[in-house]
């Protein structure tokens, strides 16, 4: 009992420390600042978010969901010329379908998930160049403004970012497989013999993650107007970051969506506070570095391994 | 027994965990050539015991004397130096690797780069004391049956030069060959000056084995007798510090209409041809060794074998095999004998646990009904006897006893009373959770439940159960009534059962 | 009797050879005799593309070989380009021996944290890699640092024998010595098992921790290595050299036969993973096939070991073959 006060009492701590630090910081409060932060939020966030789920049934973490999301923007700016809705929709079941397929095999088989999602980004990245003869792909209709610029001056990234947030702990929060998936991450086998569908939980939870990660591509691909497969690049591990320095267990079972927000929220707020005290970007990289780890560990002392 | 000083003792010794005092002044010594059982129920301090001479543990108070010297043993590298040898109950071989690799893993004096020949050669020397001579060494031991495994982790004590050999539990998982094999082994080792310490549930091999027996009750020492000069029922008072009768609740059983009928269940090289028929209101046990397959048709019933074939009917539905969910349709419900492993979500809270297998129950449109849940977590904790303030701890801050209490309060969340299924249900359970598990089991058989359970412990098969059925390597031995049987025949039945008849 | 020798060349220990024959086997076929696959240019870029992934997938399949997963490889080998590049321009063996040694400090301290705090490699190695990529960044100030001493960067690419050069014959070298400790010494004992059972391997008297330790040092320097040689050879170092390393190195352990969750694997059969995904990118290129195809192939090379290894293949299959015929003969009873 008193271990698990100490632990909560680190995190608190920590977040207070930073939210002081960061306040503190002259222009942080200013729009440009606080645009800017929203703005890294909400793209890596909503591959976190998706993230969170693959780490909470147990499945460690995917490499390929990076290249999800660049496909995913490849294929709603390629689509755009049969109308924003259509293009949406297609981005968003071509994410679900490419981490479903993962998810099956992860689920039904037992397959190595960190395996799995090797062979996903080899595919991926071999059926883009393939698809698209490594030319960038520019959008093929109207419509990328309902995917940026503002309402009420709030970037609608950021918008789209917290419908995610919100959507996904609901599932974990209040639906029967939300709640299956944690069970499924604590003990697998515990739940197999509880009657559960594991291989189902598993699959709905890359589905998530599929989903979220091309809600990401879309973003991105409306932000730059223009798309190609660098577009995710390293989100898998600054994703994973965020999704371990939230306090999800890398183990699986234990952590949730709001957690990898506060995860997103710490990570971009250092670095913004970082570039607003004047720190050089290779220093800004350096102490995010530090500090991410430092967190981790802080995290899972006074937990189990 | 040759003189000289004991070659490890304790005095005096004190173990603490927290507030809890596992060993209460302990005091006893092992001479040399001595094979010394420990006895004790579960809970009682053998382990605890174990790990301070393994050097796991630092006692709390006392000495701990190594050839009569006040010694300290701070870790299990210096245990190994002082010649103190352990074989765990959970076996210490990597199953990736040979049986000559295992033998040497971990040894100190092994050169960097061995000298296969006389590595070869000294380990061929230690299988072949253990029975073990024509086992080719280059054997992955993943392919070794448990009892041969037991015998490759003696031989590994063996080239360590061992003086004192702690063996935990060593039959437990072993067919009577294997079982004689062993006891040869160790009556060579003694015989070559080496001292034993036994720790076993099995009085018959107390009797058979050990020179003398030194019993355990709640942490503290009852005392330490040679084996010649006690009988078995002395024993059992020694060890439970009272008679056998009130650990079993009495009933008037009246059994209802048959809830499970049974027909060829087979899974191929693990049961054959079992067949059964049970009522509600009644318990039946499966009486069988490990190996014997009584858990594994368990386990087939409750749908967690992908090989299982074979015809079920319950609740007059017949219901396939293979699938926990269709078993669970028909109400038929498992309490799995891997707590830690299949039964218990140990970081999820209590009542998460509670009613994990009824979710579905309690759910509209996929969303999940908190409040019902609450309320069903509460009327579970009760009927199985869970402490109701502890519902929101994590599953992993309750005792073994009550993680089990646990799982049978999830066991019985379905809508409607079936079929329980239980492997060994006291297994790793204290002697004050056993009566309160005991009281459970029938009590859910008045409310109308059917009770199939496995176990290898003869006496609580004999003290639950309405009718009991042997098993012996896969296939069914004889069935009684309650009163139609003693222990003797039991266990005779469920460890050389006569070849014919 | 077929399927028999089929299983036997599928099991993890020989996979790795069966592939890669099997991969040779079909670029000679696609080859269709022009000679763009078997000619002595094709062997000599194979090798140069072995000596710049070799090394590290070594480390990392070290590192899958006791159930951890080093993630910080790639930070490894920028900061140890970087740094050889940095402090080797007069002497170049000083470079070398301050680049590896980075990677031993780094690995060294990893497996400290991980054994010392119990922690998980996927947390600490991932915080490893942004700090080491941070501390590259400071090194270079975010640029690319150019190696001005050219003999050394043309020595290391000269062909020996048409076929290998300095860098892929040094990546030979420790493919060998490793090779030959997981061997010949008990350190290779060791380390199956504790990847194999490490709970196991501790109350038998192992030191675990001091295995994970030293086999997180060995990928440090192993990776260390591929960083300090390829930096020499491209006569610069950059930050980001290697940035995507993580992904292919897996393959090619994985490829290699080493088992995710530790206890099976080998540095000859890491070889021939590494060989095979090189043979497979430069054969393929060299017959004049699209790039996507190697990113393909090996994508399906990896899914079909994904499932051949998973756990529950056989009872998936055995529960669905007994569900079938259950159902065939009720259908049968009814009729």
């Amino acid at each position: 009992m008193t271990k698990r006060r100490i632990v909560i009492g680190i995190r608190i701590v920590t977040i207070a420390a930073i939210a002081v630090f960061a306040l503190t910081t002259p222009g942080f409060t200013s729009p440009i600042s606080i645009n800017a932060l929203l703005n890294a939020i909400s793209f890596i966030g909503c591959v976190a978010v998706g993230m969170t789920f693959i780490t909470l049934t147990g499945n460690i973490m995917s490499l390929c969901l990076g290249a999800t999301l660049s496909a995913s923007a490849l294929i709603f700016l390629a689509s755009l010329s049969a109308g924003i809705l259509p293009a949406f929709v297609l981005a968003l079941a071509f994410g679900i379908i490419v981490t479903a397929a993962q998810g099956l095999l992860v689920g039904y088989f037992r397959a190595n998930p960190i395996l799995v999602s090797i062979a996903g980004l080899s595919l991926l990245i071999g059926g883009a160049d393939l698809a698209t003869g490594g030319q960038r792909i520019y959008p093929g209709g109207e419509g990328l403004q309902v995917f940026k610029g503002r309402i009420a001056g709030i970037p609608v990234e950021a918008l789209y970012f917290f419908a995610t947030v919100v959507i996904g702990q609901f599932v974990l929060s209040f639906t029967r497989i939300g709640r299956v998936m944690t069970m499924v991450g604590s003990n697998a086998r515990a739940a197999t013999a509880a009657g559960i569908n594991t291989a189902a939980a598993i699959t709905w939870a890359y589905v998530m993650a599929g989903a979220c990660a091309a809600v990401s591509g879309v973003l991105l691909a409306a932000r730059y107007g223009s798309g190609d497969m660098e577009l995710g690049t390293g989100y898998d591990y600054t994703a994973i970051a965020a999704v371990l320095v939230g306090g999800t267990a890398i183990q699986g079972g234990s952590g949730s969506v709001v957690r990898t927000l506060i995860g997103v929220t710490v990570i971009a707020v250092i670095e913004v506070v970082l570039l607003l005290r004047g720190f050089s970007q290779q220093l800004q990289y350096l102490i995010t570095g530090l500090i991410v780890l430092a967190v981790i560990m802080l995290h899972t002392i006074g937990e189990r391994r | 027994m040759p003189d000289g000083p004991p070659i490890l003792a304790v005095e005096g010794v004190t173990k603490r965990f927290g507030p809890n005092e596992v060993l209460k002044n302990v005091t006893l010594s092992i001479g040399a050539q001595e094979i010394r059982a420990i006895c004790g129920e579960n809970g009682a301090g053998k382990s605890t015991l174990v790990k301070v001479f393994t050097g796991v543990h630092q006692v709390d108070g006392g000495v701990v004397l190594v050839d009569g010297k006040p010694t300290a043993i701070p870790s299990p590298l210096h245990a190994q130096e002082f010649g103190i040898a352990l074989v765990a109950q959970e076996l210490s071989l990597a199953p990736a690797l040979s049986v000559l690799d295992n033998i040497w893993l971990g040894n100190r004096k092994v050169p960097l780069f061995h000298r296969r020949k006389e590595l070869r050669e000294q380990a061929r020397a230690a299988l072949e004391k253990v029975g073990l001579g024509d086992l080719p060494p280059e054997t992955p031991v993943s392919q070794l049956s448990i009892g041969r495994r037991q015998l490759v982790e003696i031989a590994r004590m063996l080239t360590r030069d061992a003086r004192v050999l702690i063996l935990d539990e060593p039959t437990a998982t072993l067919s009577d060959v294997e079982i004689e094999r062993i006891f040869s082994a160790l009556r060579a080792l003694k015989s070559e000056g080496k001292s034993i310490i036994y720790i076993t549930h099995r009085l018959g091999e107390v009797f058979e084995i050990c020179d003398s027996v030194s019993v355990l009750r709640n942490g503290e020492l009852v005392g330490t007798r040679p084996t010649a000069e006690i009988d078995r029922g002395e024993l059992m008072r020694m060890m439970l510090g009272r008679s056998l009768g009130e650990m079993y609740p009495k009933w008037t059983n009246m059994p209802g209409k048959r809830m499970l009928v049974v027909e060829h269940l087979s899974v191929p090289g693990i049961v054959h041809d079992f067949n059964l028929a049970a009522r509600r209101g009644e318990v039946v046990c499966l009486a069988g060794q490990v190996g014997s397959g009584a858990i594994e048709a368990l386990r087939a019933l409750a749908g967690l074998v992908a090989a299982a074939t074979g015809n079920v009917t319950a609740m007059d539905q017949p219901i396939r095999l293979r699938s926990v969910q269709r078993a669970q349709r028909a109400q038929v419900q498992f309490i799995s004998e891997d707590r830690a492993g299949e039964g218990v979500f140990l970081n999820l809270s209590v009542a998460q646990n509670l009613v994990a297998n009824c979710l579905g129950l309690h759910s509209r449109f996929g969303m999940l009904r908190h409040g019902d849940l609450r309320e069903a977590a509460a009327k579970l904790a009760t009927a199985a006897g869970v402490d109701l303030a502890r519902l929101r701890s994590p599953a992993d801050e309750l005792s073994g006893g009550n993680q089990q209490k646990l799982a049978f309060g999830r066991a019985i969340s379905g809508d409607e009373p079936g079929v329980l299924l239980m492997n060994e249900p006291t297994r790793g359970v204290d002697v004050g959770a056993r009566a309160e598990i005991y009281r459970l089991i029938r009590e859910f058989c008045d409310r109308g439940y059917c009770i199939v359970m496995a176990s290898s412990d003869i006496e609580e098969v004999l003290g639950m159960s309405d009718i009991i059925v042997s098993m012996y390597r896969g296939r069914q031995i004889a069935t009684y009534r309650r009163g139609e049987v003693n222990q003797q025949q039991v266990l005779a039945d469920i460890t050389h059962p006569a070849a014919a008849a | 009797m077929i399927a028999h020798a089929f299983r036997s060349l599928l099991a993890p220990t020989l996979r790795p050879f069966t592939i890669m024959a099997c991969a040779i086997i079909l670029l000679a076929l696609i080859d269709r005799g022009h000679g763009y696959f078997f000619s002595v240019g094709t062997i000599f870029s194979v090798m140069q593309l072995f000596a710049t992934f070799g090394l590290v997938a070594l480390g990392l399949g070290l590192s899958m070989l006791v159930r951890e997963f080093d993630l910080s490889v790639a930070g490894i080998v920028g900061l140890a380009g970087c740094i050889a590049v940095m402090t080797g321009v007069e002497n170049p063996w000083l470079g070398v021996v301050l680049g590896v040694g980075a990677g031993l400090v780094s690995g060294t301290l990893q497996g400290l944290i991980m054994t010392r705090l119990h922690l998980s490699s996927v947390g600490v190695t991932l915080g490893g890699l942004l700090t080491l990529q941070g501390i590259t960044y400071v090194l270079t100030e975010n640029k690319t640092i150019s190696y001005p001493n050219i003999a050394v960067a043309l020595q290391l690419n000269e062909p020996l024998a048409n076929l290998l050069s300095v860098r892929s014959a040094v990546a030979l070298a420790v493919f060998a010595l490793a090779a030959a400790v997981m061997t010949y010494t008990h350190i290779g004992r060791d380390v199956i098992a504790t990847g194999s059972d490490r709970r196991a391997s501790r109350i038998a008297g192992l030191n675990t921790d001091r295995v994970v330790i030293g086999v997180f040092a060995a990928s440090g320097m192993a990776a260390g290595l591929a960083g300090v040689l390829l930096s020499y050879s491209l006569g610069a170092a950059s930050p980001i050299a290697l940035a995507d390393v993580l992904a292919p190195a897996a393959a090619a352990a994985i490829v290699g036969g080493v088992s995710v969750v530790g206890g099976r694997g080998s540095p000859l059969g890491i070889a021939a993973g590494v060989l095979t995904l090189c043979i497979l990118r430069s054969g393929l290129s060299a017959i004049g096939v699209a790039p996507h195809v190697h990113d393909l192939v090996t994508g399906g090379i990896l899914i079909f070991i994904a499932v051949l290894d998973a756990p529950d293949l056989m009872r998936r299959i055995t529960t669905w073959r007994l569900d079938r015929a259950e159902r065939q003969a009720a259908a049968e009873n009814q009729t």
